[in-house]
């Protein structure tokens, strides 16, 4: 039995000239698990709102949604509101209340439910979702992780048969990624309840689905296993390849494109049972004579309160112009609160800053000292109508061409193409460009970055990876910090690990991530026991290419 | 904070104690009314509080006693037994000084009550409480709580980010002012964006549906009701004793005080116990807690 219908699809936004849904059809039988993947504006979120009658975007429309066997307009919205559950995609914007148990009690309390019932469906949800530690706290004591759960328990409570998840790890960190889709997928198992998830971070995704929708400009391409999508997309060498599970991209290229490994181990089993050589790959030379020191920092301590903890403990780090250094480490260690001191937001109670080898004055200014800070929201920098006069009022300040300064910044970021759109209505890579455009005009010689990465698709990356790139290039010295071990791993030149306020250990990014066994890439786990020291995907993917050959 | 029994009570009776207390204390202007009001609303504050209680009360409560009872005398002339004059021919009166002093007291003893309110009234039981009426008004009262705190720190935010990308000059205060109207834009387009998702998140689970309910986590229980009683008899017996005119008190021209009576007596306990109410109730607890502990 089918739980929805979708039937020749079709829409339009009101000034669109395209159509954002392009003759859609699929079915979701009861109890499925569907994965819907496709590049950033590809209109995934356009179809999902399409399953749930308030949340349908204006426009036109063709085609119809069957819920149930019914068409969904003829549905009640009771009975919508009650049986399809929404989770969106930002932790934060979606929660209603101030408390954690008034949130679990909104829908129910929506739907006109007595106390009685409330009341024990509350408790069940509390205990499901191992929030009942935080039942009377507020919900600003809750993490980022801890929210999104909070926001799926709020909308279970409903008992929903079909659960629509739009993006829901976007926003977190990888730990509090798989934690939900590790409780979606139980819902799914234990419950038996309809899943369909729309998602970027496709390593854990793929396995757990039980079928993979994948759409192109408004269209679906794919539908099929989740195998069948990876060779479909391998085959037809679509950009959506890049995004696919680490061992379906080391497998399909090595000739195992029809039934390709989706999981680390089945990717270990693959490589083990081709009998490879073992081989190391040069370690990349330390330039150690030509980098020019930027920024140092020896012996830093800060705490945020007299009588709280430590957040760093005689943390020193070097950054030098020219390299990306990657800063990775668990949430809470301190990665935020070290940006904020390095860039004199806050001021260490003891430790020194050098900068350029000269010791910094306890209240240096940011901008005098040409350290430029981008925090882990790119909105906070905007405060002009379009994105043009974002990057005037900053390149007046230092620049004597503003005009030329401009046009090189856009150029490098390239960003053209929306400098006259308003900078709230870019999509995230792209704001996150347009920040950097605008801070970069300040001319800085340190970049920190704050999770720059965080709810970008796999293309989107890629080119900001190469940006970041481009900007050591022009002698910059660029500090990252991120969960993002992949990105780290590709673009990084040394990498760091903070943990518990200081920085435990330091090196280049092969030899760093190869000696760790957990905090390691996808393709380094898959590899190891063959290519020890192979961190990134194509790396591994042409050495196994280049043996198969010889054989 | 220690662990206040008075916590636990029913919402709507510990609201309607604070309640009684507080407008009696605010009303009536009467030694011994506002005497057991104070030292019921101290002691209950440094049992709530321990030290910093009591360092507010040192800190704020005695100057602020001190001052209106300088003040009054200086600026009102009233009374009849002058103790001195200034300069100008104004008299200082006995009257005027412990009208000034009482008048202070009252407003101590409604400051401590309402920091005792501040600790025992979470933001929960009053959106219990305007919620049983109208459940639109508690959803509103708890979005607002949530949405203030974030507002103000995303301001800070914002703030601190754009301040990074300028030179730390000394602003104009006309600059400064355009800076931060500029910061407010800032973060009210992101309220708006924020607001949009949440907007969808409600819809989604079912706003705007007819026949809302709110949910309570508190259950009136028989302790409340023997509670609400106690007060309602105490409060019944000191406005009957009001209202016979027993409790009555003036200060100008001069002092007259109501007899010290049966009726009266009979007030004044009521009232003070009254007072007592929540402190009792702790003291109470405490005492079965060391007698359990004792038998085990």
């Amino acid at each position: 039995m089918a739980c929805i219908k979708v039937e020749d699809l079709s829409f339009t936004y009101p000034n669109g000239k395209k159509r954002a849904l392009d003759g859609v059809s699929f079915e979701v039988r009861r109890g499925e698990f569907l994965l819907l993947i496709g590049a950033s504006g590809c209109g995934k979120s356009t179809l999902l709102r399409h399953l749930k009658s308030v949340l349908a975007p204006h426009g036109s429309t063709e085609g119809r949604v069957c819920f149930d066997g019914r068409p969904l307009s003829e549905v009640p919205d009771r009975e919508q509101a009650e049986r399809i559950g929404f989770v969106f995609q930002h932790p934060d914007d979606q929660i209603v209340t101030d408390k954690v148990w008034h949130e679990l009690a909104f829908g129910p309390e929506s739907l006109g439910w007595d106390n009685k019932r409330m009341r024990i469906r509350i408790a069940e949800m509390a205990s499901y979702f191992g929030l009942d530690p935080y039942f009377d706290s507020d919900v600003a004591e809750l993490s980022g992780g801890q929210k999104q759960l909070l926001n799926l328990a709020s909308v279970m409570a409903l008992s929903p048969d079909l659960l629509v998840l739009d993006e829901p790890t976007s926003q977190l960190d990888p730990i509090a990624a798989a934690d939900f889709l590790g409780t979606v997928r139980k819902l799914n198992t234990e419950l038996g309840i309809t899943v369909i998830l729309c998602e970027h971070r496709l390593e854990e995704a793929m396995p757990a689905a039980d079928r993979v929708l994948v759409m192109e400009d408004g269209r679906l391409i794919f539908d099929g296993s989740p195998r069948g999508a990876a060779s479909a997309l391998f085959r037809a060498s679509s950009p959506m390849f890049r995004a696919m599970p680490t061992a379906a991209r080391i497998g399909c290229p090595a000739g195992f494109d029809e039934a390709p490994p989706l999981t680390v181990n089945e990717g270990r089993s693959l490589l083990a049972s081709l009998g490879l050589e073992p081989k190391l790959l040069p370690s990349a030379q330390k330039k150690e004579c030509e980098r020019r020191e930027r920024l140092r920092a020896e012996g830093l301590y800060f705490r945020y309160e007299k009588n709280s903890a430590d957040v760093l403990k005689g943390l020193g780090v070097t950054l030098y112009g020219g390299e990306i250094y990657g800063l990775v480490g668990g949430n809470g260690a301190g990665k935020s609160t070290l940006l904020s001191v390095l860039s004199g937001e806050n001021r260490p109670y003891r430790g020194k800053l050098f900068s350029n080898g000269k010791r910094l004055r306890e209240s240096f200014g940011a901008f005098e000292e040409r350290i430029a800070h981008l925090s882990q929201d790119p909105r906070t920098v905007f405060s002009k109508e379009s994105v043009k006069e974002e990057l005037f009022s900053a390149a007046q300040l230092r620049s004597s061409d503003p005009e030329a300064a401009v046009t090189a910044a856009a150029r490098l970021m390239e960003i053209e193409g929306v400098m006259e759109r308003d900078p709230f209505d870019l999509s995230g890579g792209e704001q996150q460009r347009a920040a950097i455009a605008k801070v970069l005009l300040t001319e800085p010689e340190v970049l920190l970055l704050d999770e720059p990465t965080k709810g970008m698709d796999a293309s989107v990356k890629a080119v900001f990876g190469d940006k970041l790139r481009a900007l050591a290039g022009m002698g910059i010295a660029v500090l990252l910090v991120s969960h993002d071990i992949e990105f780290c791993a590709e673009y990084a030149d040394r990498v760091g690990f903070l943990f518990d306020g200081s920085i435990v250990s330091e090196n280049t990014a092969r030899e760093f991530f190869c000696e760790n066994t957990f905090y390691t890439t996808a393709a380094n786990r898959i590899a190891r026991d063959t290519y020890k020291n192979a961190l990134l995907t194509e790396e591994v993917t042409e050495l196994v290419l280049s043996e198969r050959k010889r054989s | 904070m220690r662990r206040d029994a008075f916590y636990s009570v029913h919402p709507a009776a510990a609201m309607l104690f604070f309640v009684i207390v507080t407008v009696t204390t605010a009303l009536i202007l009467h030694p011994v009314v506002t005497g057991c009001s104070l030292i019921a609303a101290c002691a209950y504050a440094v049992y709530l509080k321990g030290g910093k209680a009591l360092k507010f009360c040192l800190c704020f409560v005695l100057p602020l006693i001190a001052i209106v009872a300088v003040l009054n005398p200086v600026f009102n002339h009233a009374g009849a037994t002058a103790l001195f004059y200034f300069r100008n021919g104004n008299a200082v009166t006995l009257e005027a000084v412990l009208y000034g002093v009482n008048s202070a007291c009252m407003f101590a003893a409604l400051t401590l009550w309402f920091y005792c309110l501040n600790c025992v009234m979470s933001s929960d039981k009053y959106v219990y409480l305007f919620g049983k009426t109208i459940p639109v008004l508690s959803l509103v009262f708890s979005m607002v709580l949530r949405f203030v705190p974030r507002f103000v720190s995303r301001i800070r935010e914002v703030a601190a980010a754009q301040r990074s990308l300028e030179p730390r000059l000394k602003m104009s205060p006309v600059r400064a002012v355009k800076h931060g109207l500029s910061v407010i834009g800032v973060t009210v387009t992101w309220a708006l964006e924020g607001a949009v998702v949440q907007a969808d998140s409600m819809k989604s689970r079912g706003y705007g549906l007819k026949g809302r309910t709110s949910f309570s986590r508190y259950k009136f229980e028989k302790r409340d009701g023997a509670l609400l009683t106690l007060m309602l008899v105490c409060f019944a017996v000191y406005a009957a004793a009001a209202a016979l005119k027993r409790i009555d008190f003036r200060y100008y021209p001069t002092i007259r005080a109501a007899g010290c009576d049966a009726p009266a007596l009979a007030g004044y306990a009521a009232f003070a116990l009254l007072c007592l109410i929540p402190l009792l109730l702790n003291i109470l607890e405490d005492a079965k807690w060391r007698a359990l502990r004792s038998k085990i």
